[in-house]
């Protein structure tokens, strides 16, 4: 190398003051500006869109906690209910909730004349559009209880209908009214007269959370009460079945297989399988345990089933990963005084790696609990399971829906005052996950060990 | 290589380039340079040495505002190039990193080719108006880092495809293409082998002609091989700092003596 | 006698071994539990361990394989002549099933007696009204030869049930009487049990595997069952999707590829919303962001990814399908017929991947070494020169796998399609019109009424096989790009 080869630097950059910034310089600064307003654009947008989120559901759902009812005094007359009058509940089970609705009909018009409203509707007929249809089974149902009440005038506190619900809740306007043959603009005339008095009532709805489903005509009865005992079953399943198979694989897996091409290919099939669309492995229950097996369909054991193979991929990556951080030093000890492999893992690292595999197995539940796609193939929607299960074996295998299957059927519905119901099922679900995730996140914290 | 050779040495010019007063440095709770007083000349090499943690590479790193980059670092003093303040508020560290290049421990090029590595810089700072002066800058640089010759025929290969020490002289390359007038250089040789090192040394000595550069280095030869300036960085302390040669042959400081006498270090 | 009885004899029978073998094992050595080869409590699980996993393997194989042997033994009982033309032979069979619990049901309740209920000869009418009495639903499928059918079906499974609980309790007293007399001082107990535990775990670990099977193999014949049905050809070439809703095949024309638009136009709307989003806030996260902006907005990203897909459903569905339908819609620029479309579901698909994109965009961009931003901001350049012209191309290739994998969920996704998209299958370039995906309509294929051999039903398993296929694909893809690029920066 020698000294004439080297080019001397040219003045192409004028060496200027640092202090003040060229316009080159102070272009670039406002690209730089411009850039950095990207990036707070978009985790204000991806923020903007959770807020939104979570501002429709609240808003939408809460109302679904609440419910109208009609306080009436209902006079059970005996000529209608027992004709006999002998009080045999045998008897008087004869009458349907046909013979019912007229007295509460008449109980609520003697309301509305005792109250002095002036209102064109004038029969007992004309309540009807007030007043929910589950309210006669409701009276038939504390009759038949009770016979003795019969030729009693006792006090009721039945559903409104839905269209009186929603127009409390602001979502039927006085304009829907014209277009809608359940009721009439005279109707919410008189709700308005019958809301100061106290007959008409809008309070908390306990109905909702522990009721089951109801009809398409009768939302206002709708509740989520029997779909969460089927997800808790499926639930049930999922933790007794994926928690030792996921532990037993990721122990396996993490401890003991050699490592060769069959360990190999079940590691990327574990890392693959997490991956499979969720509606797959719907089809794989459909295909092997109702085709295959016959196992009973709508069942929450085949549900559970179902979800156990969809969360196990998820617990086995994160049961390695807290094997993985027991360091290996602790084995080594265990190992150095004569334990054999099987006791070091057993006794010493399964129980420090405890922690983390329930903080997974906890998060992989949590997944579980809110999928739908897998449940709608096993046939876990579309029917109305009306009472809950009355035990183990009944809840794991007598038709039942899960949360989410509820939400969606709701949703599926036409009445919009099912949309409520959707909404509100959502907010009891996202409980249940927050109370899961936060538990998660607690025990993480707690016992979080760094090596 | 002989160290007599240091005696030989002289330095061309004592203008101040860079003047450091009352420097200090936290990281976080830890003072990595208390109090700091340094001038450096212009076209001359100044080598920072001393036993590994002393600082020499966190003062370094504090004369082109690279410390701003790290979120728990903290500098106070006063630091001047061409008597302004660089950590004056209206200094636009961008600016400043233009004018006080910087070449790193381990060499770093962008996973793009030869040409883009070093023609990164010219393009951010608008240096050429077209392609014809843009190809001729990142001739220039290539041939003044030495690594033309061997990287001419494939400037459209990965920067990252060639050897460790054609690497460091790209990245040379890379920094020189910008102009700056001061050179930072972060123990450039500690990556590289014998050979490699005494081309990146024999390099530093030419880049003097135009440029003033820093050099911190871990090894007293290379120091003495190449700088005519010589600081001595001590637990975060500027223990001794003179010409080469001096401190070398006749330090001042017991720890300085410590130092080159290999106890210490 | 039911499962759960036979369960809890086989357990205290295998208990006892556990009890006996420990004893035994002691009084070799009279009492000393120092001069046996292993601990007491190992000789005990050698013993329960050889009696419960034989006992209940036999007892669950038997009760898999037991309703294929008694089918094939009832079907033939009946006579072609009174399987009607429209019904098949399986559903008649499931007829057969559900008769033969109804009377079971009936016998336990006790509104019919046993000998009646077994009796061959018994009138057919008569048995129709006693099930009626006892509750039990009659379809009109039930006949004398369904009847006959579910008797024998009811008598062989009644054999089967004792002969069962007889190998099974025989099988578990003989491991456990194994277990005991192994039981000596000079028995490898704690060896034998290790070897059983991990058999145990290596059966635990093969679970993974046979649910792989099991999707590919319940994917597969019914799929073949499909193409036996209706031409391979039409399925992947016709532009036509048109059930027909008696569910006896025949005239409809069921192609893929209006599904496999639907799909991908959505997922591409959904890339376009979450990608960019994505994108930005994992750059301003990794590259701007002070810890503690980064520890408040990454976990409220996060939220979004642990919301349950129903919950986006319901959201496109009654608040993105509306919110559109004001603007697009008859009262804006009339683009839109109805709230359900691409755009519905694909916003609200893109909303869901947000911080799918962003946290693995956030992985790799930080996986990207710090001495590249040194030398750039070393040249003088800005961040975001930085950003934009070394850090993210150095990261590309893995932003690519993450983005891959963004569209493999997509494609996947279906509570979001199902109640956003719409039903028609339809071939547009319209954004804002109603279409369907290969997801939405497995689940429409699949839960309707129509019987699970018509082509309407198989066709679900030939959707399945292409979503699982095109997923599978993408993901190994994208795993493999990504994991090429981490091991450039290692």
């Amino acid at each position: 190398m020698t000294d004439a080869s080297l080019p001397a630097p040219s003045e192409r950059r004028q060496h200027t003051s640092l202090i003040a910034p060229d316009a080159r310089t102070r272009k670039r600064k406002a690209a730089e500006a411009r850039f950095r307003m990207y990036g707070i654009a978009g985790i204000a947008t991806g923020i903007f869109f959770l807020i939104v989120l979570l501002v429709s559901i609240v808003s939408s759902g809460a109302g679904a906690f609440q419910q109208t009812f009609i306080n009436v005094p209902v006079y059970l007359d005996p000529a209608k209910l027992d004709k006999n009058g002998n009080r045999d509940p045998e008897e008087m089970s004869k009458v349907s909730t046909f013979g019912y609705s007229p007295l509460i009909q008449n109980a609520l018009l003697n309301i509305v004349n005792e109250q002095s409203i002036e209102t064109p509707l004038e029969k007992g007929g004309d309540m009807k559009a007030l007043i929910s249809a589950s309210a006669a089974a409701q009276v038939r149902d504390v009759v038949l209880a009770n016979p003795d009440l019969v030729g009693e005038t006792v006090d009721f506190r039945i559903l409104a209908s839905s269209r009186v619900d929603g127009y409390l809740k602001d979502r039927v306007q006085r304009e829907d009214v014209a277009r809608d043959k359940n009721i009439d603009a005279e109707h919410l005339d008189l709700v308005d007269a019958l809301l100061p008095v106290g007959v008409v009532e809008k309070t908390f709805n306990m109905a909702f959370i522990t009721g089951a489903d109801a009809s398409e005509s009768r939302a206002e009865s709708a509740g989520i009460g029997v779909a969460m005992i089927g997800s808790f079953f499926m639930m049930l399943v999922v933790l007794v079945l994926s928690l030792p198979i996921g532990v037993a694989a990721s122990i396996y897996l993490e401890e003991f297989a050699p490592k060769n091409r069959i360990t190999d290919v079940i590691e990327v099939n574990i890392a693959n399988l997490a991956a499979v669309p969720s509606i797959v492995f719907g089809i794989l229950g459909l295909a092997v345990f109702i085709q295959f097996m016959h196992l009973p369909q709508s069942a929450p054991l085949v549900g559970g089933l179902v979800l156990t193979l969809m969360t196990l991929p998820t617990i086995i990556i994160s049961t390695r990963a807290s094997l993985k951080a027991v360091p290996p030093s602790i084995r080594d000890a265990a190992l150095g005084v004569g334990a054999s492999k099987m006791q070091a893992v057993f006794h010493h690292v399964l129980p420090l790696a405890a922690p983390g595999i329930l903080t997974g197995t906890i998060i992989g539940l949590a997944q579980a609990l809110g999928e739908t796609a897998p449940l709608l193939l096993i046939g876990m929607v579309g029917f109305i399971a009306s009472n809950a299960p009355d035990g183990l074996a009944s809840g794991l295998l007598d038709p039942n829906s899960a949360m989410p299957a509820q939400i969606y059927e709701w949703a599926k519905r036409a009445d919009p005052a099912f949309y409520e119901r959707a909404w509100g099922g959502i907010i009891i679900l996202l409980v249940f996950l927050i109370t899961m995730n936060t538990i998660a996140v607690i025990l993480r914290r707690r016992f979080e060990r760094r090596w | 290589m002989n160290d007599m050779r240091i005696l030989e040495r002289d330095v061309d010019t004592n203008q101040i380039k860079i003047a450091a007063r009352g420097v200090q440095v936290w990281y976080g709770d830890n003072h990595a340079i208390k109090d700091v007083d340094v001038d450096i000349q212009d076209r001359t090499v100044t080598a920072f040495i001393g036993p590994s943690g002393c600082g020499k590479s966190t003062f370094l790193r504090c004369l082109n505002r690279m410390n701003d980059t790290i979120d728990i670092a903290r500098v106070e003093g006063d630091i001047r190039i061409d008597g302004e303040d660089i950590y004056d508020a209206r200094v636009d560290p961008v600016q400043l990193r233009a004018k006080v290049g910087m070449v790193f421990q381990k060499p770093n090029p962008f996973p793009k080719s030869i040409y883009d590595n070093v023609a990164y810089g010219p393009r951010i700072h608008g240096m050429a108006s077209g392609k014809a002066e843009l190809d001729e800058i990142v001739e220039q640089a290539l041939k003044r880092a030495a690594i033309w010759e061997e990287v001419k025929d494939r400037l459209t290969a990965p920067g990252t495809g060639l050897s460790g020490g054609q690497q460091q002289r790209l990245c040379i390359a890379r920094a020189v293409a910008t102009e700056p007038e001061v050179l930072l250089m972060d123990e450039p040789c500690s990556a590289l082998d014998p050979i490699a090192t005494a081309q990146v040394e024999e390099l530093i000595d030419e880049l003097r002609r135009n440029y003033s550069v820093v050099i911190v280095t871990h090894s007293m030869q290379q120091a003495a091989r190449v700088s005519q300036k010589t600081a001595f960085f001590h637990l975060g302390n500027l223990v001794e700092y003179g010409e080469t040669g001096h401190i070398f042959t006749n330090p001042e400081d017991p720890r300085t003596e410590s130092y080159i006498t290999g106890r210490i270090g | 006698m039911s499962v759960i009885w036979l369960s809890a004899i086989i357990l205290s029978i295998s208990l006892g071994g556990f009890v006996l073998g420990r004893r035994r094992a002691l009084a070799s050595t009279g009492g000393s539990s120092k001069k046996l080869h292993s601990l007491p409590v190992y000789y005990g699980s050698n013993a329960f361990m050889k009696s419960v996993v034989p006992a209940f393997g036999i007892l669950i194989i038997w009760m898999l394989i037991q309703p294929f042997y008694i089918n094939s033994q009832v079907a033939p009982m009946i006579p072609a002549d009174a399987v009607e033309t429209d019904v098949n032979t399986g559903l008649l069979m499931s007829e057969v099933r559900r008769s033969a619990e109804g009377i079971d049901e009936a016998v336990r309740s006790g509104m019919l007696d046993e000998d009646f209920a077994g009796d061959t000869s018994a009138d057919f009418t008569v048995m129709t009204e006693r099930l009626k009495d006892a509750g039990q639903i009659v379809t009109t499928q039930f006949s004398a030869p369904v009847l006959r059918a579910a008797q024998a079906y009811r008598k062989m499974s009644g054999i089967s049930q004792t002969m069962m609980t007889i190998v099974v309790i025989a099988v578990a007293i003989a491991g456990a009487a194994w277990g005991v007399m192994q039981s000596d001082r000079d028995f490898r107990a704690r060896n034998v049990v290790e070897q059983g535990i991990l058999a145990i775990l290596i059966a635990a670990a093969s679970v993974a595997i046979l649910t792989t099977i099991g999707i590919i193999l319940s994917l597969i014949f019914n799929t073949i069952e499909f193409f036996r049905l209706y031409p391979a050809a039409d399925f992947f070439t016709l532009l036509e999707w048109a059930p027909s809703f008696s569910g006896r095949g025949g005239s409809s024309s069921l192609g893929i590829l209006p599904l496999l638009w639907g799909t991908i136009y959505i997922s591409i709307i959904a890339l376009l919303v979450a990608v960019p989003i994505g994108l930005y806030s994992a750059v301003y996260l990794s590259e701007y962001a002070s810890a503690r902006v980064r520890g408040i907005a990454k976990p409220l990203l996060e939220i979004l990814a642990g919301i349950p897909t129903i919950v986006y459903g319901l959201f496109a569905l009654l608040t993105i399908g509306p919110l559109l339908m004001s603007v697009f819609g008859d009262d804006g620029t009339g683009w839109m017929g109805g709230g359900r479309s691409v755009m519905t579901a694909g916003i609200a698909m893109g909303i869901m991947l947000i911080p799918f994109v962003s946290s693995l965009s956030d992985d790799i961009i930080n996986a990207v070494p710090q001495s590249l931003r040194d030398g750039s901001y070393g040249l003088g350049a800005t961040r975001s020169e930085t950003i934009r012209q070394v850090v993210l191309p150095a990261a590309l290739p893995g932003i690519v796998g993450a983005i891959l994998l963004a569209a493999s969920r997509a494609i996947g996704e279906t509570m979001i399609v199902v109640l956003g998209a719409g039903a028609a299958a339809r071939l547009s370039l319209n954004p804002f019109e109603a279409m369907t995906t290969v997801t939405a309509k497995i689940v429409s294929q699949l839960t309707g009424d129509s019987d699970f051999a018509s082509p309407e039903a198989l066709v679900a398993f030939a959707l399945g096989i292409t979503l699982f296929v095109l997923t599978l694909g993408l993901n190994v893809f994208a795993l493999f790009i990504v994991r090429k690029y981490r091991e450039q920066y290692e």
